[in-house]
């Protein structure tokens, strides 16, 4: 890995100076059409990428009738009980859901990684790729076939055990029912991030360790642990992002039931009676400002795991 | 990277046995997620095929017979296709270029396949309905009169498959732009580059016939990711209103619970060929340490 990395560096060096001594002019006509073969990409980002982020920020601050620049919006935001709980509702689901999936979804990692045979390994990987991508509205129904009030485990539990689920206060409908639901995409990708970060811990640490004295728990504690933090952080920033912008999981298992910020915004978009623009892109501007802390963690962890992994 | 891999798991034997005796954790919450991962799928599948009298492949019958099924399932097809061939035909040459070409450019092409993230599908339905259908004097400015282009009265496009299309390439792109980088930093672009350029290959003889065989890989497995995600794609699609598959999926599943299941699990099948298709292709890539982590936002 390390030699087709360094030649590519070096090749990279040698060219930008060749054109330096060809002189400015040609430099700049060099540059020039560097970043003209980038146009078609960046027009098409432009246009339907950015604007429509630029848009909401925009519209958040506008009042929906004059467009007059105001903070209204934000305010009846604040104001409104059922945003606010939108908002917590939405955070906590995302936080559980991240939390369950990355204490879990490492363990399972650790047995993806531990597991001696190659086969076994590719086919887990394998198989966690596809669940992790198993998400929405088929999903839904497959949590309503199993969990639901007429589901196949819920009646076999029923009629084998004689527990009936829905009589112990138990719901699929409910924020537990999403937790459950969630965690079904959540998990898979957790493993799918975190075996490679754990390829990534040398074998020779682990023998320094033990050749100094450190019992196992140790190893772990004072070197393991360390050196995955950031991609295990990493990882949990991924699947809060992907938990929090989740909408047709939510939508098609409880069809409004659960106040979510996703849901709010459905509503705005559709063009409810109630709901005016303004609101719809301050809801929009809250759940940005969310992803982007989540975003930007990620993405500072991200750069902290390379400095282990040598990437 | 076999070899390196080959290499730890020698090293990691005597280790292993010393465990043997041991309550395994690893092994026990493997085992779980294992379950947790396949009870769903089969209490779904015998859900679905279970009637009044045993088992009955009646759901799928009907669901086979639907005209609607095949219906929805063209359109997704085709919004599908177009979205895949788009975002390739769009994004690996200008990937490339950015590899040969542009270096400093990278922050900017990172910054880009990372927003999808900060703007999720819900987000990017509501601004796109916004910058399309209302005129907006910044947005005609900052769009360098493309927007007003795209949605006078000639041409509207809000609310079009086409613009739905541009919409899933944009939802796709981290999934896109990932493994077409990783698979040209793999490879040596630059030397390759300047041997063909050197032989007297042009820039398109070179991308096409030497750059793009060397990152199939890569490209196949963003054209596959697209693919499914523009195949499971609900949140867009509903709020744009067009008659996907997964909205007829909703539709149907919402009135009969059995129907919805044999659904799912069509559904299933379906991202089980796509991701199998991905693996055969990376193949030997997943057990070594380079592993090609990329997820579809079909969420």
């Amino acid at each position: 890995m390390q030699i087709p990395a360094s030649t590519e560096t070096s090749a990279e060096s040698t060219l930008p100076k060749a054109i330096l001594r060809s002189g400015r002019g040609f430099r700049l006509g060099y540059t020039l059409t560097s970043w003209l073969g980038l146009l078609p990409f960046l027009l098409f980002c432009l246009l339907f990428e950015l604007l429509p982020a630029f848009v909401i920020i925009q519209g958040s601050f506008a009042d929906s009738n004059s467009g007059s620049f105001t903070v209204n919006n934000f305010q009846r935001l604040l104001a409104g009980i059922s945003y606010i709980h939108a908002f917590q509702n939405s955070i906590s689901l995302s936080l559980v859901t991240a939390l369950i999936g990355a204490v879990f979804g490492f363990f399972a990692a650790y047995g993806v990684y531990n597991s001696r045979a190659n086969w076994l390994r590719n086919l887990l990987v394998g198989f966690s790729s596809i669940a992790a991508n198993f998400a929405g509205v088929p999903l839904a129904f497959a949590f309503v076939s199993t969990l639901g009030v007429t589901g196949f485990v819920t009646v076999l539990l029923h009629n084998i055990f004689h527990i009936n689920l829905y009589d112990a206060g138990f719901s699929l409908y409910t924020f537990w029912g999403l937790v459950l639901a969630y965690v079904y995409f959540q998990l898979p990708l957790m493993v799918l991030l975190t075996v490679p970060a754990l390829s990534a811990l040398k074998p020779e640490w682990r023998e320094a360790a033990t050749n100094l004295g450190a019992s196992n728990a140790t190893y772990w504690r004072r070197i393991a642990l360390p050196v995955l933090m950031p991609s295990l952080i990493a990882a949990m920033m991924l699947l809060f992002a992907n938990a929090f912008g989740a909408f047709a999981t939510a939508y098609a298992l409880a069809q409004g039931n659960i106040n979510l910020v996703t849901i709010q915004i459905a509503f705005a978009v559709n063009g409810n009676v109630d709901f005016d623009t303004g609101l719809g892109n301050a809801l929009a501007v809250g759940m940005i400002v969310v992803l982007l802390l989540a975003v930007t963690l990620y993405t500072a962890m991200l750069r902290r795991v390379s400095v282990w992994q040598g990437r | 990277m076999t070899g390196a891999a080959d290499i730890q798991q020698t090293q990691r034997t005597p280790d292993a046995r010393a465990r043997r005796f041991t309550f395994r954790w690893d092994t026990f919450f493997l085992v779980a997620f294992v379950l947790y991962l396949i009870i769903p799928l089969g209490a779904t599948l015998i859900f679905g095929l279970s009637g009044n009298n045993g088992i009955d492949f009646h759901s799928y019958q009907q669901i086979f017979s639907d005209k609607d099924f095949t219906k929805t399932l063209l359109i997704s097809l085709e919004l599908a296709l177009a979205s895949t061939v788009l975002a390739i035909v769009l994004i690996t040459p200008t990937v490339y270029w950015v590899q040969l070409r542009l270096p400093q450019a990278r922050p900017l092409m990172d910054f880009l396949s990372l927003v999808p993230f900060a703007v999720p599908a819900i987000l990017l339905a509501l601004g796109l309905g916004e910058v399309y259908s209302s005129s907006n004097v910044f947005v005609n400015i900052l769009s360098l009169g493309l927007v007003p282009l795209l949605s006078g009265n000639g041409l509207n496009i809000v609310d079009t498959p086409q613009l739905l299309v541009c919409a899933y390439v944009i939802v796709s792109l981290p999934f896109v732009y990932r493994p077409i980088d990783n698979s040209l930093r793999a490879i040596n672009t630059r030397v390759l580059a300047e041997a063909s350029y050197s032989l007297g290959g042009g820039w398109w003889r070179t991308f096409l016939t030497i750059i793009l065989p060397n990152i199939l890989p890569g490209v196949v497995s963003a054209a596959l990711l697209t693919f499914s995600t523009a195949m499971g794609e609900f949140t867009l699609s509903s709020l744009f209103g067009i008659y996907t598959f997964p909205i007829y999926l909703d539709q149907v599943g919402q009135n009969d619970a059995h129907k919805a299941a044999s659904l799912a699990i069509l559904s299933f099948f379906f991202t089980l060929v796509c991701v199998l298709a991905i693996l055969l292709f990376v193949g030997r890539r997943v057990s070594g340490k380079q592993t090609n982590v990329e997820i579809a936002a079909a969420k």
